[in-house]
């Protein structure tokens, strides 16, 4: 029963199939039709083998739209397209075998030509075993992805790399004629010959064949390592000329153009065209403006030290970082420069401070509300306030006539002095009040623009070591005047005075009028007895310490000492003059036999000579303990002589004056001529005063330990608030007791101080 | 000393008035002897000292005193309580030995010192450093005229007995510490 039901089934299964290949044709014509139409059809839709010399066998198209017309009616399309399908599955491998011949070739020379021949040889393969338009949009897009498919799996892996070097070739084509290779290897059928863009036959290959959507990613970094390279090349170290306007000029000329190929293919008109390409352009712009930002953040440095040269770079950062936000890589990467190449001791504290103000000028251009020049100035800041001698390189910067030549009259052009500005707390009631930038850190504090003195200033959090530091440079300076042309000092004073506040300055007033009144009472005492001595008279409280010396001049100049404080005493009965005699210098004519010999020398080379006037040989040593002065000095003194060829050096350490010329032999020594000259400064500077003060408080430390016995750091540090000025911090204090300690002037147990006994 | 002490306090608390300090006495006082604390630290006399004993209380010293050489008491150190009274230096400062001192005009029990500078023959134009070379001299040159030790002056004259009876009181000074 089941199986009647089932061969009843089958019958009329068959019974319709037939029916429909035989389309009630009489007998079997129909079926016979059928079949003779698709074999035409698969015959004419067979994929063949272009290597295949045998001429291909000419269909009538009329013949054939026919069949396939018949084969369409009998609802046999679809498997006629599997049918297809599966034939081009087995003939894969002649394409395959093509791909890897120009592989390999393409392998063995590393240039585009071979993938552009290998690109065509396949859009060749896929012309060919295109099935005609009029089999309808389905069989073409069945048989386009499965082309495609085929074609994707059968590449090599160094194909991206081909393609991608074929790719960045390509930007060459885009002003210059295509070399012949890019070209079609046969006249192509569907453009018109010589179109405007020769490359477009590549494009168009390259769409055909569906690699430009698959290597979109891959084209867009071709493009990408295009940009870069071309902005590492023009720009880089280039700082004197603002680039990116050149760099967008370019962009329009080389790189749009290119685009129009992979990106705008479609375009009819241009208008459609410039819309296509707005995305990937500003994508494209982007990726310029990041890489202008990038070469000229890792350049900063320099560009800092260029500064204002490099401004044109400063404007173009400027304007890439307003597209680009790159600013927190800014902040690391020069943040790491500078410790790098500038906070080191290898660097001179001048360079530093010149580089920190540069920096200050050009964050203060990127970013007005100062919160990357904050964070970047902060470790050179911190770094500067641990150097010693900043203060004085500062001090010089402002009185400036250092190297740089910039000094306070350079800086004050273009710009009014203005008083040192402290900080102030926000100002709310201020209408044009802005909020602190969103980037700006917790400790981050609005500074209004300031000018670059008071920024330096504010390195510490007192003047008062300006102001000190200050008193000793002038005090040098002023010593240093001879013509009596103290303008310029009174210049700076007058300048540094808006700067600190008249009060600060008032010592330097009293300095400089010192300077004055020394010319003044001069020119009185010689007016009342002529004499040659010209001093500089001091006040003693309101200058630095002045070098101290122990030894008092001989012979006649001290009868001219004599001679002037009497007259200075009855000019200024109120005052005493207390000589310094080893400051200064003196002309003198030595009468020898001979000859006279004429000097400007120290007043110690003087004495010494005056003591030859009395004696004609003399022991050095003996000189120093006649002077009370240390022997070292005494040698360079009688050095400076011997050089002059007034003494000749006896025996080791006895010297005999020359009352008659010898011969200038070797006798002069170049060398110890310089040691001679070496002066050290008169004035002691900060540093040495500090050691002076710290000799006071040692007493004050030994005389609390022998009464007190025993005490602890901090009762010390404590107890020395006893000593008047004492102002050192406890680990100043531990660090002078630990050289104390070295020097074996006291010892320490359990924190405990003693003296050595 | 105490004896001493006391009846000097009441003719000392005149003297101001007499010599016409007014304003601030404490200010003027502490000024005068941070001054000397700076004289004294600043000058190197060979084997006195002084200092205050904390930085809270200028008016209480302590000083050490060194025997002078050639003496019985070379080599060996003795500390002095120096107490200032608050019109200093209208009024000599109190002093006495802390460490024991067998010494004819030092009273072997309270350290009581009997020195006619620190007594009747004060004069504002002493200082801290003048009585303590002072003192120091009188170690060597006691005035035994009038002891407060008496057996001290009586063996004075023979140095090797009184250098026994001095070691056996004197005690080193030991380093324990003051604070």
């Amino acid at each position: 029963m089941a199986a009647n039901v089932l061969a009843k089934q089958v019958q009329n299964k068959w019974n319709n199939s037939f029916a429909r290949l035989n389309r009630a044709e009489p007998g079997i014509t129909g079926l016979l039709a059928f079949s003779e139409a698709w074999r035409i059809a698969t015959d004419f839709l067979y994929p063949r083998d272009l290597n295949d010399p045998t001429p291909r066998k000419e269909y009538s198209m009329q013949e054939v739209r026919a069949s396939f017309e018949f084969l369409s009616r009998a609802k046999m399309l679809p498997l006629l397209m599997e049918n297809f399908l599966e034939d081009m599955r087995k003939q894969q491998h002649l394409i395959e075998r093509d791909i890897n011949e120009y592989m390999a070739e393409w392998e063995a020379a590393d240039t585009p030509d071979f993938m552009a021949r290998l690109i065509y040889r396949l859009e060749k393969w896929y012309k060919e075993w295109s099935p005609i338009p009029e089999l309808g949009s389905i069989l073409l897009s069945a048989y386009t992805l499965a082309f495609q498919t085929h074609l994707y799996s059968s590449f090599p892996p160094s194909f991206s790399r081909g393609f991608k070097q074929l790719i960045a070739s390509s930007f060459s084509f885009v002003n210059a004629p295509c070399p012949p290779w890019a070209l079609p290897p046969e006249p192509h059928p569907s453009l018109p010959p010589g179109p405007a863009r020769q490359d477009v036959f590549l494009w168009s290959a390259c769409e055909s064949l569906g690699l430009l959507d698959r290597y979109e990613s891959l084209i867009a970094s071709v493009c990408y390592e295009y940009i870069e390279a071309h902005v590492m090349e023009t720009c880089a170290k280039r700082w004197h000329e603002s680039m990116l306007t050149c760099l967008r000029g370019w962009m329009t000329d080389r790189v749009v153009p290119w685009m129009v190929m992979p990106y705008a293919r479609g375009a009819r008109s241009a208008d459609e065209a410039r819309q296509m390409l707005q995305g990937v352009g500003s994508r494209f712009d982007y990726h310029m403006c990041k890489t202008l930002c990038d070469l000229r953040l890792q350049e900063l440095f320099d560009i800092i030290i260029e500064y204002p040269d490099s401004m044109p770079a400063l404007q173009d950062l400027k304007e890439c970082l307003s597209r680009v936000d790159q600013r927190n890589e800014l902040v690391k990467s020069l943040r790491r420069a500078n410790r790098k190449r500038l906070l080191h001791p290898g660097a001179d504290t001048n360079s530093i401070i010149d580089q920190y103000k540069n920096t200050m000028n050009a964050l203060r251009f990127l970013d007005p509300p100062g919160v990357l020049l904050y964070k970047v100035a902060d470790p050179i800041r911190r770094y500067l306030r641990e150097r010693p001698d900043t203060i004085r390189s500062i001090v010089t910067y402002l009185v400036g006539d250092g190297e740089g030549g910039e000094g306070l009259g350079n800086e004050n052009e273009n710009e009014p002095i203005q008083p040192l500005q402290q900080r102030q707390a926000d100002d709310y009631n201020d209408p044009n009040w802005e909020p602190e930038p969103i980037d700006a850190g917790p400790d981050f504090r609005t500074n209004k623009p300031t000018d670059v003195i008071s920024t330096l200033v504010s390195i510490y959090d007192s003047k008062d070591l300006f102001v000190k530091e200050l008193q000793v440079l002038l005090a040098q300076r002023l010593l240093a005047v001879t013509d009596g042309n103290y303008e310029k000092e009174r210049r700076n004073i007058e300048i540094l005075k808006v700067r600190f506040g008249e009060a600060a300055l008032q010592v330097c007033e009293v300095m400089l009028r010192d300077m004055t009144d020394s010319r003044r009472i001069d020119q009185h005492i010689q007016a009342q007895k002529q004499m040659p001595l010209h001093p500089t008279i001091v006040s003693r409280h309101f200058w630095p310490p002045l070098q101290t010396s122990m030894f008092n001049m001989p012979g006649q100049f001290k009868e001219i000492q004599e001679a002037y404080a009497k007259e200075f005493h009855l000019f200024k009965p109120d005052k005493k003059l207390h000589w310094l005699p080893h400051l200064g210098t003196i002309s003198l004519d030595i009468e020898l036999q001979d000859r006279t010999v004429s000097a400007e020398v120290p007043p110690l080379e003087a004495a010494i000579i005056e003591h030859f006037s009395t004696k004609d040989t003399w022991d050095v040593a003996d000189l120093a303990t006649e002077m009370k002065i240390e022997r070292a000095a005494a040698l360079k003194a009688v050095l400076t002589w011997v050089d002059l060829g007034v003494l000749k050096e006896e025996d080791t350490g006895l010297y005999k004056l020359l009352e008659v010329a010898e011969e200038a032999s070797s006798s002069s020594n170049p060398v110890a001529r310089q040691a001679a000259m070496e002066d050290t400064s008169s004035v002691l500077t900060v540093q040495q005063q500090e050691q002076e003060q710290m000799k006071v408080y040692w007493k004050f430390i030994e005389g609390m330990l022998t009464n007190l016995g025993s005490l602890s750091l901090a009762r010390i540090q404590s107890m020395l608030k006893l000593a008047p000025g004492y102002d050192r911090t406890i680990e100043q204090l531990a660090d002078f007791m630990e050289a104390a300690r070295r020097e074996g002037h006291v010892t320490v147990r359990d924190g405990v101080w003693r003296l050595q006994q | 000393m105490e004896q001493i002490t006391t009846s000097l306090a009441p003719r000392a608390a005149t003297k101001p008035s007499v010599a016409g300090t007014g304003g601030d006495p404490a200010g003027s006082v502490t000024k005068r002897l941070s001054s000397e604390l700076m004289t004294l630290m600043m000058s190197s006399s060979p084997g006195i000292s002084a200092f205050p004993r904390s930085d809270a209380n200028l008016f209480d010293w302590v000083g050490t005193i060194e025997g002078p050489a050639g003496t019985v008491y070379a080599g060996l150190k003795f500390k002095i309580a120096i107490s200032f009274p608050s019109n200093y230096p209208m009024a000599p400062p109190a002093m006495k030995f802390e460490s024991p001192c067998y010494h004819p005009n030092v009273d072997i029990n309270g350290g009581g010192i009997c020195l006619d500078i620190l007594q009747d023959k004060w004069s504002a134009v002493y200082s801290v450093q003048t009585i303590l070379l002072s003192l120091q001299s009188l170690l060597g040159e006691p005035n035994n005229a009038s002891p407060l030790n008496p057996d001290a002056a009586a063996i004075w004259d023979t140095p090797e007995e009184f250098k026994v009876q001095l070691l056996k009181y004197y005690r080193p000074i030991s380093d324990e510490a003051s604070d």
